[in-house]
Formats: C-alpha cells, sequence, structure tokens
C-alpha cells in the first residue's frame, strides 16, 4: 500500500513538475544599447522585438507558453555586452540571444553563445565577419538575419556600376568596425568591377568638426562619397557637407530620416544614391499593416533597426515553435531550417554561414524628396 | 592642390582654434584662481548648447537674445556652483577637487541623458544654413559669428584681468593667496567671481556654437579633453597662453587633417601636450605666474 502510494505521489509531482515547464515562460535574454549615443536605436530594437513577441503570445504564445524578452543594457560597447550576455548565459534561463545592434557589440557577444551552447540571432549588427565566422565550419550558433555590409554593398555598387557612377567613389567612415566593415565592402565590391575607392577615411566617434577632411574630399574632387555615419556624427557631417557646399552626391549608407528638412528639400543632395535594408514606404501589404502598427503602439514611425528586430524576433519564435521543446540545441536546428515570408518579399532562410539573404532597397534622392529605385537581392 | 586648399584649411583651423579657445579660457581661469581642474567643464557646455537649442527651438529666441541669456545664466550657475560645492576645495585639496568635479561631470551628463535621451538635435535657425562665400573659400556665418565673439571674449577678459581693479585682485589671489589676503583681497569673492566668468565663458561657448554642431548630452566630452591639452600648453592657468595655443592647435589640427588620416588629428594635439611636459613642463607661455 505504501508503495502504491510513493508511486502516485511520484507521478503526480512529475505531472505537476513537467506542466509547470510547460507553463513557464520562455526567455529570450537581449543585449542592446539602452543608453549611450546610440540608444535610440537600442529603442527601436526593443520596440521592434516586443511587439514581434506581444503578437506571438496574443496568439497564444509558442507551444502553450508565453515567450519573453529581456533587454540589457550594452551601451555598444562591447566590454558591456559581454558583461551583460555572460552574466545571462550563466543563469541558464534563457533559450537564446537576441541581437546586440552594434558590431563590435554583436562581435564581442559570439564566443560566449558558442562555448554556453546558446543560439545568438543577430538582427542589426552589419558586420560582414559576423556571417565570416557563422554557419559550417564556425560558429554554429550565430545567425544573422540583417544583410552584411558586403552583401548590401555589392547590390549598391552593382548599381552604381550600371549608371556609371562606380568610376570615383571616396569613402568616410567612422573608425569602428561598422566603418570599417562598410570601407571593405565598398573595396571588394569595386575590386570585382575592376575598381577602387579613389581614398578613405575615418574619424573616432564623437567627433564633431568634419571641415577638414571634407575640405580634403572636395579637393579630390570625386564623383561620389560614401558616408559611414551615425547619429550626430551624421548630422553634424552632413550639416558641414551642406554648409561647405557639397557638391558631389553622397553614396553608401545615407540616413535620410536625420537629414534636417531644410536640407533634404532645398535639393542639395539629389544624385544622392544609396542602399538600405529596409524602407518605410516600400509598397507591400504586409508592410503597410507592420507601418500602421508599430506606430500605433510607439507613437513613432518604425525605422530600419525596428523593423530587423521585428522580422529577427519573428523567425526566431518560429524556430522555437519548431523545435518543440525550447531548448536550445534544437532552437539552433531549428533555426538552420526556419522559412520566413519577409515583408520585403522573398521567403527567407538561412544559408551555410548562417546568413539570410533579404532584398535591399536602392534608393535615391530626386527634387528634394526620397524614392525607391528598385529592389536588388543581397 | 592648390593654395585655395590650404587657404581653406587655414581658414577652417583658425575658427576651429577660437572656438577651442572659447571653452578653454574659462577651464583655465578657474584652474588659475583656484587651482581646481574643472571636468565638469565640458558638461557645462552641453548644458548650455542645450539651453540654447531649447530657447531658440522651442521658445523662440533669437541669436543674440540667446546668446546673452545662456551666458548670464552661466553666469549664475558659475556664483552657485562656487558658493555650494568648490568654496571648500583649494590648492590643498587637489584630489578632492578632481574626484569632486568628476562626480558632477557624471551626474549632469547622465541627469541629461535621462531627461532628454541621448537622440542629436540640429538647431535650425536663420543663422544654421548661412554661408558667406568668397571666390573658392566658404564659411558657415554661425562660425563667423562664433569667432568674432570668440575674439570679443577674450578682449574683454584681457581688459578685465589687466585693465580693472578687480582683475588684478584676481590675478593677485592666483598668484599668491596668502599675500592677496594680507592686503587685504577678499580671496573668497575674488574666488567666486573667477568661477562665475569661467562658467559664463562657457556658457557663451555654448550658446555661440549650438547653431554649429548637433547638440546631446554626450557633446561636452571630446571638447573638454581637447581643452585639457591646450591649457597644459599654453601654460596652466595662463589665459593669453591658452587662448593662442587653441588657434595652434586648431590650426595643426586643421592642416593635419587635410593633409594626414583624420584619425592622426586628435593623436596631433595630445602629442603636442605631450612634447610640451617633456620640454617645457610650465606651457609654451607659462612664466609661473598664472592669469
Amino acid at each position: 500500500m505504501n508503495c502504491l502510494r510513493l508511486a502516485f505521489g511520484s507521478i503526480l509531482i512529475g505531472l505537476v513538475a513537467s506542466t509547470a515547464a510547460a507553463q513557464s515562460p520562455i526567455v529570450i535574454g537581449a543585449s542592446t544599447p539602452l543608453t549611450g549615443p546610440v540608444s535610440h536605436y537600442g529603442q527601436h530594437a526593443r520596440w521592434g522585438a516586443e511587439m514581434a513577441v506581444a503578437e506571438a503570445n496574443a496568439k497564444g504564445g509558442v507551444n502553450g507558453r508565453k515567450i519573453e524578452i529581456d533587454f540589457q543594457d550594452n551601451r555598444c560597447n562591447p566590454a558591456e555586452a559581454v558583461k551583460s550576455v555572460t552574466q545571462m548565459l550563466s543563469s541558464k534561463k534563457y533559450a537564446a540571444i537576441f541581437d546586440g545592434l552594434c558590431s563590435s557589440a554583436a562581435l564581442a557577444i559570439m564566443p560566449l553563445v558558442e562555448r554556453a551552447k546558446v543560439p545568438f540571432i543577430v538582427a542589426n549588427a552589419s558586420a560582414t565577419s559576423i556571417a565570416e565566422k557563422s554557419g559550417v565550419g564556425g560558429n554554429e550558433w550565430t545567425f544573422k538575419v540583417n544583410p552584411t555590409d558586403a552583401s548590401m554593398l555589392d547590390a549598391l555598387v552593382a548599381w552604381l556600376d550600371k549608371e556609371g557612377k562606380a568610376d570615383n567613389i571616396a569613402f568616410l567612415g567612422e573608425d569602428t568596425d561598422y566603418g570599417r566593415a562598410g570601407s571593405a565592402g565598398f573595396e571588394s565590391a569595386l575590386v570585382k568591377r575592376g575598381k577602387k575607392l579613389v581614398m578613405a577615411d575615418y574619424f573616432q566617434k564623437g567627433t564633431a568638426d568634419y571641415t577638414a577632411v571634407l575640405t580634403k574630399i572636395k579637393a579630390k574632387k570625386p564623383g561620389m562619397v560614401a558616408f559611414y555615419l551615425i547619429d550626430a556624427d551624421f548630422q553634424n557631417g552632413i550639416k558641414q557637407w551642406f554648409t561647405m557646399g557639397g557638391g558631389i552626391p553622397l553614396t553608401g549608407r545615407v540616413l535620410v530620416e536625420q537629414v534636417p528638412k531644410e536640407i533634404l528639400a532645398s535639393g542639395f543632395l539629389d544624385g544622392t544614391t544609396s542602399v538600405q535594408p529596409y524602407d518605410v514606404s516600400v509598397d507591400t501589404p504586409a508592410n503597410k499593416a507592420f507601418v500602421e502598427a508599430f506606430t500605433k503602439r510607439n507613437s513613432e514611425a518604425p525605422m530600419l533597426i525596428s523593423f530587423e528586430s521585428y522580422e529577427t524576433t519573428n523567425i526566431l519564435i518560429e524556430a522555437i515553435r519548431q523545435s518543440g521543446d525550447a531548448s536550445p540545441e534544437k532552437i539552433r536546428d531549428a533555426l538552420t531550417r526556419t522559412k520566413y515570408q519577409s515583408m520585403l518579399g522573398p521567403v527567407l532562410e538561412f544559408d551555410q554561414n548562417n546568413l539570410i539573404h533579404n532584398n535591399a532597397i536602392i534608393f535615391g534622392l530626386k527634387g528634394g524628396k526620397v524614392v525607391i529605385l528598385g529592389m536588388s537581392k543581397t | 592642390m592648390d593654395w585655395s586648399f590650404f587657404a581653406q584649411l587655414l581658414l577652417n583651423g583658425l575658427v576651429m582654434g577660437v572656438i577651442y579657445a572659447l571653452v578653454a579660457m574659462g577651464l583655465s581661469l578657474i584652474f588659475g584662481v583656484l587651482e581646481i581642474v574643472n571636468f565638469a567643464h565640458g558638461e557645462f557646455y552641453m548644458l548650455a548648447s542645450m539651453l540654447a537649442y531649447f530657447l531658440t527651438a522651442q521658445w523662440g529666441f533669437d541669436y543674440w537674445a540667446t546668446i546673452l541669456v545662456v551666458t548670464g545664466v552661466g553666469v549664475a550657475v558659475g556664483y552657485v556652483l562656487f558658493e555650494g560645492l568648490l568654496l571648500g576645495l583649494r590648492g590643498e585639496a587637489f584630489e578632492r577637487s578632481i574626484l569632486l568635479t568628476m562626480g558632477l561631470s557624471m551626474v549632469l551628463q547622465n541627469g541629461a541623458v535621462f531627461l532628454f535621451t541621448t537622440n542629436p538635435h540640429l538647431l535650425e535657425s536663420k543663422l544654421s544654413y548661412q554661408n558667406i562665400v568668397v571666390g573658392d573659400f566658404r564659411m558657415p556665418v554661425a562660425r563667423l559669428y562664433a569667432l568674432g565673439l570668440g575674439f570679443a571674449a577674450f578682449a574683454v577678459l584681457y581688459l578685465i584681468l589687466h585693465r580693472t581693479r578687480i582683475g588684478k585682485a584676481m590675478r593677485g589671489v592666483a598668484q599668491n593667496r596668502a599675500a592677496a589676503d594680507m592686503v587685504g583681497i577678499d580671496a573668497r569673492a575674488v574666488s567666486r567671481l573667477a568661477v562665475a566668468i569661467g562658467i559664463g565663458l562657457t556658457g557663451l561657448a555654448g550658446a555661440a556654437l549650438a547653431p554649429v554642431y548637433a547638440v546631446h548630452p554626450l557633446m561636452g566630452f571630446n571638447f573638454v579633453f581637447k581643452a585639457f591639452a591646450i591649457i597644459i600648453i599654453g601654460g596652466l592657468g595662463n589665459i593669453s597662453g591658452a587662448a593662442i595655443a587653441a588657434v595652434m592647435l586648431g590650426v595643426i589640427e586643421s592642416l593635419a587633417g587635410g593633409l594626414l588620416p583624420l584619425a592622426l588629428t586628435d593623436a596631433v594635439a595630445f602629442l603636442s601636450m605631450i612634447a610640451v611636459l617633456l620640454l617645457r613642463p610650465q606651457g609654451l607661455f607659462g612664466r609661473g605666474v598664472r592669469v
């Protein structure tokens, strides 16, 4: 009789435990800049990911469990990224790690997730080396959804070459993995077509005055100037370029939403041809619905970062669904076979470098307005 | 490369140097009189730019009204800063002054991030996009105004220090506080005025440069480190030396940025500082007499 009670009790405890496990939330860890110079982007990354999670939870969660995403600050600093992700990994409660946002931070996180055997899905960091180090024969725990600088710039240079504008390009970028990856991407895309950069220069992030280097660039008389600047650096650079008379069309990553309205409307930047993984005006029903829902939820229109974080989180959630028990190893295996319909058109899947090849948007400026010139597969 | 290229670099460097001087003179004055290195100086510059941004963008103040109000607020903040925090710090409490001003810097910077986020703002006034174009040369009007204000500030400060009784008292306190006390100079009032003028100058710099650079809570950091290099090169506490060193550094940086990789321009500033420390520890214009 006692044996029967013991067996019954054990089964009951087991059932309760397994039910509790089934109902406990699946937690995704996220390391992103919530303070510091690019915290605005970190906020958009958070909004995009949280919107995807909220939509999944509104549909009943994944395999009967709710999803939670826990954001920690990395200030766009590799050391802070390592600290936050190490803490997350040591707690063992995270099914996967999301993003890093800055390339240097994502590159610093990669060895940690490889050692801990937890999948790491990159939404925004664009350094080509992330994909080069991932997938078969490399870091099998890192997956990159947004295009690399190399693949995007290849699409851009192909476009410029077709238009006869790729012969004489000067490059100005921040001296970080982001800027260096930009110049390397341009260089390799140009070399493939028998051309090269006429000059490349880098500045320390946070530099306020660009008059000297812009004078130098103007004196070189390039056909186009590739900018790889973001945030305050971009605003200072573009304003000083305007006050110096510019006169040379821009290319590279031109952040149109950060160009002062007066400069944009003046037509000063007409002739600019740039590439972005996303533009809010992409004319697909899915994108229109996304823009509307995002704006309603956050009182601010989405930007590239929010789009990338939203789609990346959806891909991760789909992989968690396919994994069944949401164990890190099964999520990783599920990611390699996950297919996802992007708002930009193509069905996405990871290649052998754990990299997705979505469409890139080639856009230009005409009459002071942004015009989508076309899409090009990365 | 033709002569107009070098001439444009020289012109850019001259303007940049005077902009540096605006920030460095206040720092130098405070060190000269109180022997306090104000690590929060960059944050006062940032707050002045933020205030100028809000006055212009939100409340419609014009350029000159903004300059006057922000400089006035800077002077008032300097009075409060001295009476509230710096009064007990002088000479013998050098380490405490460093810790206190560094702490203040962090509080001000993070407070600004908390209140305003790190989003950069561009001050879009009539001045923001006006240029003077002469042949191949271009110069934004906002920079020319900053240049004029820098020269005017230096001239006024020079006259105050060398032609007025209060200026002489300031120099007296800077040179020998005990002796100044003995001849009846109110060292506390003089020091308070020095801090007020120092922070007022920073307010002037912040307001003058708000239409030139993007305004955000992290903007003070780079400027103040450059200003430290300048006051060391010019001679600690020597205001004329700081002004001359600032202009020299602006020109050298501009030429270096135009002729060498841009990343080396900061190295130029700090290598100059190291060279001066090794070859002439009192600074290029230091004569052992401050202010």
